[in-house]
């Protein structure tokens, strides 16, 4: 072991859903993803790791790093961290990122970088235990990973995992919502939306008029999806020790309407009947008797009158690292400043 | 319709339920005759691929054209092509769809508004630029669709013609039926990039990918993109992920598989089980209704094939007749 190791969780077929058809969101090339994961790597090597492990995949992306990192070693540069990947079965399917972090989690990685949409993100949170993770957004919805150059989310998290930064100024503690239905757990980072279609179809969620409820634990101004419809009326920070519950209703009978960014280039309009701030720890039951559950914008669970569905929201339920913060202490710290001589923090700073 | 979940009525979803299982019969039994003999040339079944074909026929109409693959029973059966033809024509008779003279791979019928299958990979996507070009000029709305697979996704047509159906902005849709296999060969070890949509993103159109094994996600996709084509959006992309039950061709040892994978495919990747569990435990099909379904499919192939067998071979003065196709 040559100190912490760093996992990365690159989901290849993100962003591939009908979203790219109905609403024009973004399709990321897989060379595209390549470039993002180097441009990570670079920055974990420059803030000092030198170990990193990663799921394989079979979408080609395993093949364009070697090549740029082959290509590296040749030219005799030491761009990069030492990169090998899990030994598991690859099965193309969403259940690799699960399995990948498991493995990262058992081998105590310090941190896992995932790249990925909101799904993403939450396959990985439900997986990793209090490994912190850092979220690059390469989704369709990315209300829960921030928008960010790679190259400083790699930096960042290097800071964090080898201790150049506070623990207490480096991670941060975030809410989810826990979803049960009868024996079956599932989680979701940013909301529970419950439409009236029974079956999970393509998964998008887009049709306004199947939206019955949304649960949020936290929805901001300028956020993507359905947490957008919160985030227009009555915004929840991540840190805030609360969520928000809406109950919808035909536009046309509704006390009120809202025009919200419910998925990249749709903007919808929804008649809500009355939002609800909902407590942590308290047990809710959809008002709905029968529906699908989508989580974090895409529906995964059909459900009756037959099945008992409880949804709470928990707070300190997972770690992130705190890019932003990271990279504040770093400035303010000088980490990245070469100088000769004892010029002190702030002049330097200042250019002095 | 109230108490109906599902984006079609109960009328459509036994049409559905329907489509597929007579795919599924026809193809289960030819698997049995042509092992036994009984029929001419090679047949590519297209048994556990069911929902793709009738989740996108589902919103064709018969002005609508698609041009199919060596894999196209499927495909004719979900357009309309009459089965009990479409077994004549496979045992090589002259009551068949093309007189006898076409055999597995070229079955087609223009009124239907299927182009044919093809033997040739990646043949179908340059002919329904011609289909949709018409469509755009003529004005009446109508779109064409190409099938292919993943090992033909890789020919020069096939990325030609997303190239032509973007600059002449057709309204065209390119269906990639990703079943695992070209051939023998795994789509990790053959298709650079490993992703249709990238494909689809690099010649300007939109892609995505659905699991082609739940007949909802093919038909609510699929939905959009012919909206999409028939209001003037131009082409698009959908990859279907899916699976075969048989092997590339009746015959195929299929020792490429891994251990396993067949009864895997079979117990928790048929369309048709998914679909059919679904739509029973949402209350809105009986099993027995669905039952009675399957008691009828099977009658209607049983039918097919008693006259297809019964039914007289091509004339030799008739050699060179019908072996053309006017368009």
């Amino acid at each position: 072991m040559i100190g912490p190791v760093v996992g990365i969780i690159a989901n290849p077929v993100s962003a591939r859903d009908i979203r790219r058809v109905i609403s024009h969101a973004g399709c990321l090339q897989i060379t595209d993803r390549a470039s993002i994961v180097l441009r990570v790597l670079a920055g974990l090597a420059a803030s000092g790791v030198r170990e990193v492990v990663m799921m394989p995949d079979r979408s080609g992306l395993r093949g364009y790093l070697t090549r740029a990192m082959t290509r590296a070693e040749n030219a005799g540069e030491a761009r990069f961290p030492e990169l090998r990947f899990l030994d598991m079965k690859v099965s193309g399917q969403s259940a690799d990122s699960a399995n990948a972090a498991r493995q990262m989690r058992k081998m105590d990685v310090a941190a896992i970088i995932v790249l990925g949409g909101d799904g993403t993100h939450r396959i990985v949170v439900a997986e990793c235990g209090n490994v912190p993770i850092a979220g690059i957004s390469t989704g369709t919805n990315n209300a829960f990973p921030e928008t960010r150059e790679p190259t400083v989310t790699g930096l960042a998290v290097g800071l964090a995992v080898t201790g150049a930064v506070p623990s207490a100024a480096a991670f941060a503690d975030n809410k989810r919502l826990e979803v049960t239905i009868n024996d079956r757990h599932e989680i979701a980072l940013v909301d529970v939306a419950i439409v009236r279609d029974r079956f999970v179809g393509s998964r998008a969620i887009w049709k306004a008029d199947s939206f019955t409820e949304l649960f949020v634990a936290f929805a901001e101004p300028t956020s993507i999806g359905m947490s957008s419809i919160v985030g227009l009326l009555a915004p929840v920070t991540r840190s805030a020790p609360y969520g928000r519950r809406v109950i919808f209703e035909r536009p046309e009978t509704a006390p009120f309407r809202l025009c919200a960014p419910i998925a990249p280039g749709l903007m919808q309009k929804v008649g809500v009947q009355r939002v609800e701030t909902i407590r942590l720890h308290t047990p809710m039951t959809p008002a709905a008797p029968a529906g699908s559950l989508a989580f974090d914008g895409e529906r995964e669970v059909t459900f009756s009158h037959e099945d008992e569905v409880r949804i709470i929201l928990s707070d300190a339920a997972f770690r992130t690292i705190d890019v932003s913060a990271c990279m504040a202490h770093a400035a303010t710290k000088g980490r990245f400043v070469e100088a000769d001589g004892a010029l002190s923090v702030f002049n330097r700073q200042l250019g002095g | 319709m109230s108490n109906n979940p599902f984006p079609l009525s109960k009328e459509k979803l036994l049409e559905a339920y329907r489509m597929m299982r007579t795919i599924r019969e026809f193809e289960e039994r030819l698997h049995v005759d042509f092992a036994r003999g009984d029929i001419p040339g090679f047949v590519h079944l297209y048994a556990g691929e069911e929902a793709v074909a009738t989740g996108i026929m589902m919103h064709l109409n018969d002005r609508d054209r698609i041009a199919s693959t060596h894999r196209g029973h499927g495909h004719c059966i979900a357009k309309g092509v009459d089965v009990k033809e479409m077994m004549a024509e496979i045992y090589g008779k002259a009551t068949g769809a093309c007189r006898g003279k076409g055999g597995s791979m070229h079955i087609a019928n223009l009124s239907k508004g299927m182009m044919g299958a093809n033997g040739i990979l990646g043949a179908g996507a340059p002919l329904i630029c011609g289909a949709a070009l018409a469509a755009q000029k003529l004005g009446h709305g109508g779109v064409g669709v190409s099938f292919v697979g993943d090992g033909g996704s890789n020919q020069g047509t096939f990325l030609e013609s997303l190239n032509l159906a973007s600059v002449w902005n057709l309204p065209a849709i390119f269906v990639v039926e990703n079943n695992g296999y070209a051939e023998s060969t795994s789509v990790e070890w053959a298709v650079a990039g490993d992703s249709y949509v990238d494909r689809a993103t690099g010649f300007g159109m939109p892609g995505v990918s659905v699991d082609g094994t739940d007949f909802f996600a093919v038909y609510e996709a699929i939905g959009e993109i012919v909206k999409r084509a028939r209001e003037g959006g131009g082409p698009s992309l959908i990859e279907c992920k899916t699976v075969r039950f048989h092997g590339h061709f009746e015959g195929d040892a299929q020792t490429y598989r891994g251990k396993g994978e067949l009864e895997d495919i079979r117990a928790n990747k048929d369309c048709i089980k998914i679909f059919r569990n679904r739509v029973r435990d949402a209350g809105v099909v009986s099993d027995a209704e669905f039952d009675k379904i399957d008691k009828a499919v099977v009658a209607l192939i049983e039918e097919a094939v008693v006259e297809a067998k019964a039914a007289p071979l091509p004339k030799a003065g008739e050699l060179l007749t019908d072996v053309y196709v006017a368009y």
